[in-house]
């Protein structure tokens, strides 16, 4: 399909979009939890991924290179965000108590739009919410491993990380999920 | 702890194979003499088929059409046809 693709078939384009949306789309949804913003990053990893359909290298799997990108395009979202956004508690310059409020996060405004309800419901249960919790490379590859089948090598190879410290990843991620469904189940 | 020692307690990797039926028997023997590991293990069995069985979420309708509009199919000469 990808060498029908690289002749410049536009059917083979569009088999490939077919195949991976929703492994892709689900990843990065996973990753950021926003539906619409979900959208537009998985629509950027297909575009990048389309438009350099030449420059792809069959030793790699193209799952793998799709994965890879997407991942990226999730990570560095979340690394941007992270800079921007304030603490739950307050911006982390506030000094007093009403600089903290006043800095806060209000959550619970009951001014979600519909996408955030849909959210709210396909990612609301514990284990959706216990995998939020988790830090996004474990969260990466727990998603990679556990709910995508990719093998630990693929998942170095998706990530540019030692096979050790996938496996690392996976097993710390797994306690820590472990744990957090043990207090729900309290 | 001579026995321990040559029937040591399953690693994170071996309770993964566990679960996915691929232990090979005489470690699988471990958790017939082991509650700690056998209580592990069955927690972990239980994730990982919670894991396994997350459903898969799509995208809008007319993804597809929103990708293809911005994407440049190849011409065998190398060249962009749009």
């Amino acid at each position: 399909m990808v060498e029908w693709a690289k002749d410049g078939h536009e059917p083979a384009f569009r088999e490939l979009v077919r195949r991976y949306e929703r492994p892709v789309f689900s990843l990065v949804y996973r990753m950021v939890r926003d539906r619409a913003l979900a959208e537009d990053l998985a629509q950027e990893t297909f575009i990048k991924v389309l438009n350099g359909i030449r420059s792809y290298r069959p030793e790699f799997k193209f799952s793998s290179w799709i994965f890879k990108i997407a991942n990226n395009a999730a990570i560095d979202h979340l690394r941007r965000r992270e800079l921007d956004t304030l603490s739950l508690d307050g911006a982390p310059h506030a000094q007093t108590p009403e600089e903290m409020q006043a800095t806060a996060l209000q959550l619970g405004s009951g001014q979600e739009s519909p996408l955030d309800e849909v959210a709210a419901r396909e990612l609301g249960s514990h284990i959706e919410r216990a995998i939020a919790r988790l830090r996004p490379e474990y969260r990466a590859c727990i998603l990679l491993r556990h709910v995508e089948g990719h093998s630990y090598e693929e998942i170095a190879q998706m990530l540019d990380l030692p096979l050790g410290t996938v496996k690392t990843y996976i097993h710390r991620g797994r306690n820590e999920l472990r744990v957090y469904l043990e207090g729900v189940n309290e | 702890m001579a026995e321990l020692s040559r029937n040591p307690h399953l690693t994170p990797d071996e309770i993964e194979l566990w679960a996915q039926g691929l232990l090979s028997a005489t470690r699988v023997m471990h958790l017939a003499d082991c509650r700690e590991c056998l209580t592990t293990a069955e927690r972990e069995r239980k994730l990982l088929r919670d894991l396994a069985q997350l459903p898969r979420f799509g995208p809008e309708f007319g993804f597809a059409e929103r990708v293809m509009a911005h994407v440049r199919i190849p011409t065998p000469s190398g060249n962009f046809g749009r």
